[in-house]
């Protein structure tokens, strides 16, 4: 392993046209995903066709350096503005933003900082090591059944985040699995709901949704605040969290790299689910629970870690077995196929030299995050000077040309729009968009596999219950349900 | 009425209406898959029947509680605060602007309605010295075209009425001239 790697860190620094996409790919993705409005994906989107150009590993690796950093990005809008980056990055806003609203801004961003580059660089790490053994195990263990299984645990977890009630949680969770379900079935391809619109028989792009969910309706909010008043510009604070207070936190550092790299690993399930279910066992296992969400570090570690951790472990059932675990992961099967090349095992074995660069240069595009993330999350703090009225309108236009980039749709901006006034509303009476959007991201693959798991066990439900990954996840799904609902119950209070 | 609210009902109205019209929709693609024997219909409607259940729990906590809080993850005590009219219809102008901006966009192009909705918003935003104004829409739009034109050359929408359509094309010759491409 350890002569693959210097031989794929040399053929990734030995060539200066290489060197130079490799640090577009670190600065790109940083800034995409640090920018409110636009995301990872939007870059991603934008560059695709140009990785014709390339070599099939330049390509590859540029993809696989922009997920890293990108997901690292999105952390920062998340924490500035509560605008995440990207799906992945919502569970940080929870404790992130109050920080922010508490004048520790520098210490979230810095905390986010060193645990996207420790989750990151821990699952390049295995994901050096154990490609092809857990690839085998993946193929052996993990099939239709467990992937429902683990999308049920997930969308329990969503019901209990950010609402004001467990209804309004669940409500939240099958508002966006109603939306998932506009477009072609997944089985059968039959259209649903397009109302007579061609464009919606593809379904509600993600982007346009997350960017009108997120972005969008915290526009609106802070116009109601501007408004009504009620504004308050963001403290902005340097102070970086202290080594012993991140050392504190070492436990929750390494559950999360466990919990991002589980997630990470199963097709189609990806990052996003990582950090809410990280944040949800950070909750779990914490001694005052009532602290997260008013400004806790350790939820801005848990999820941090978790997403990063994620990017790795998204890469082996890419590369393994030519299964995208995500949107961007997708992006990089379609460069694959541009070069006449196929993801799957037998990558392996005809392009050694490919893994080995982008495995190379995931390790080290971590570790940048670790080196320029401190020294330009200064730079970034800066953000919080800037009037909102000023800031508000370019988010605006980055949004809207993110949503209109990834399918050339002027009905996506619409879509972002609307969901921007959806959210915006939803998020005013108590309902949870973090929900809404996983249940939107795992709606579709829930369902798919739900469907293949069904033709699988010739529609015999019990046999779920006889698969020990799938039982476990099903029970654990059930056991956080039904705590949930009893600790909600018990702790109802002040009728208003 | 227990301790329900007009904003309770309001809700739970708009929610029992969302599963209507999903439900009656879902008769329109209710046909057999050969290999799937729940067909198309079954994931929609179990969701469906599923959001029924979850809107009449929370019309019986609503019922029963009021607006209390439970203990959920993440959750802000930040209210809307909609008592004056000002903000009212600031808060519909705010709302509305985009929409209209993004009904342009076919017609009128990016490169031509921007600038008009950029000033707009931080209009709405509470600005009001004007030079503040056209300075900072300037900055936003030359930012904008930097990134996007010239820089990644993306595609954006041109309009497709004229005059637009002949300003749109302008600015993308002028950016192929000074680029040399």
């Amino acid at each position: 392993m350890i002569e693959n790697f210097l031989a794929g860190s040399a053929a990734l620094f030995g060539d200066p046209f290489t060197i130079g996409i490799f640090v577009f790919g670190v600065v790109g993705g940083m800034l995409f995903g640090a920018i409110p409005g636009v995301s990872m994906l939007t870059l991603a989107a934008i560059l695709l066709p140009f990785t014709a150009g390339l070599e099939p590993a330049q390509g590859v690796m540029l993809f696989a350096v922009i997920y890293c950093t990108g997901t690292y990005g999105g952390a920062i809008t998340a924490i500035l503005f509560n605008i995440p980056g990207s799906a992945e990055n919502a569970p940080t806003a929870f404790d992130g933003y109050p920080m922010t609203q508490k004048g520790q801004s520098g210490k979230a961003v810095g905390a986010a900082v060193l645990c996207s580059a420790i989750g990151g660089i821990a699952s390049a790490l295995v994901m050096m090591a154990a490609t092809e053994p857990l690839a085998n195990w993946a193929i052996r263990n993990i099939g239709p059944p467990e992937i429902f299984a683990l999308v049920f645990f997930g969308l329990v977890v969503a019901s209990s985040v950010g609402a004001r009630t467990i209804w309004k949680g669940w409500i939240s969770v099958l508002i966006g699995l109603l939306i998932a379900t506009i477009g072609q079935d997944p089985v059968g391809g039959i259209n649903r709901y397009n109302f007579g619109m061609t464009d919606l028989a593809a379904g509600i792009a993600f982007i346009p949704a997350i960017l009108g969910f997120f972005a969008v309706s915290e526009i609106f909010v802070q116009a109601e605040k501007k408004a009504s008043g009620k504004y308050q510009a963001p403290k902005v604070s340097m102070a970086f969290p202290s080594f012993i207070e991140l050392w504190m936190h070492k436990i929750a550092v390494l559950r999360s790299i466990l919990v991002g790299f589980f997630c990470g690993i199963l097709p189609g399930i990806g990052a996003t689910l990582a950090a809410f279910m990280s944040y949800g066992e950070a909750v779990r296992w914490s001694k005052n629970r009532e602290e997260f969400g008013k400004g806790k570090l350790e939820g801005v570690i848990s999820a941090e870690t978790a997403n990063n951790a994620a990017t790795g472990a998204a890469m082996i059932p890419l590369l393994a077995l030519g299964l995208p675990g995500g949107a961007l992961t997708a992006m990089m099967v379609a460069v694959f196929q541009m070069h006449d090349l196929q993801p799957g095992p037998l990558v392996f074995m005809l392009s050694p030299d490919l893994i080995w660069i982008v495995f190379a240069a995931m390790f080290y595009a971590n570790l940048s995050i670790l080196i320029i993330g401190v020294l330009e999350t200064k730079t970034i703090l800066n953000l919080l000077k800037i009037p909102f009225q000023f800031l508000a309108p370019l988010i605006l236009m980055l949004a809207t040309t993110g949503a209109y980039i990834g399918r050339g749709l002027v009905l996506d901006v619409m879509v972002m729009f609307l969901a921007g006034i959806i959210g915006y509303l939803l998020r005013r009476s108590g309902f949870s968009i973090p929900a809404i959007v996983l249940g939107l991201i795992l709606g579709k693959i829930g369902e798919q596999n739900f469907a293949q798991g069904m033709q699988m066990v010739h529609y015999d439900l019990g046999t779920y219950f006889s698969r020990p990954i799938c039982a476990i996840l099903i029970a654990a799904g059930v056991i956080t349900l039904a705590s949930n609902m009893y600790r909600a119950f018990t702790s109802t209070k002040t009728s208003g | 009425m227990g301790r329900l609210t007009l904003s309770n009902l309001i809700e739970a109205a708009i929610f029992f209406l969302i599963v209507g019209i999903f439900y009656g929709f879902s008769f329109e693609f209710n046909q057999p898959i050969e290999i799937y024997i729940f067909g198309a219909t079954a994931w929609p409607r179990v969701v469906i029947f599923l959001l029924l259940l979850a809107t009449l729990g929370n019309l019986w906590f609503h019922y029963r509680h009021g607006n209390a809080k439970q203990a959920t993850l993440g959750q802000t005590d930040d209210k809307a605060d909609f008592s004056e009219v000002g903000t009212v219809r600031r808060m519909v102008a705010v709302l509305l602007t985009p929409f209209v901006f993004a009904y342009l966009l076919k017609p009128v192009g990016i490169y031509f309605s921007a600038p008009f909705f950029i000033a707009s918003i931080i209009w709405l935003f509470g600005e009001r010295r004007w030079t503040a104004i056209l300075i900072m829409t300037l900055s936003i739009y030359c930012v904008f075209i930097g990134l996007f034109l010239i820089i990644l050359n993306a595609p954006l929408p041109q309009g497709n009425v004229s005059p637009f359509y002949d300003f749109s094309a302008w600015v993308l010759k002028l950016n192929a001239k000074l680029q040399g491409i």
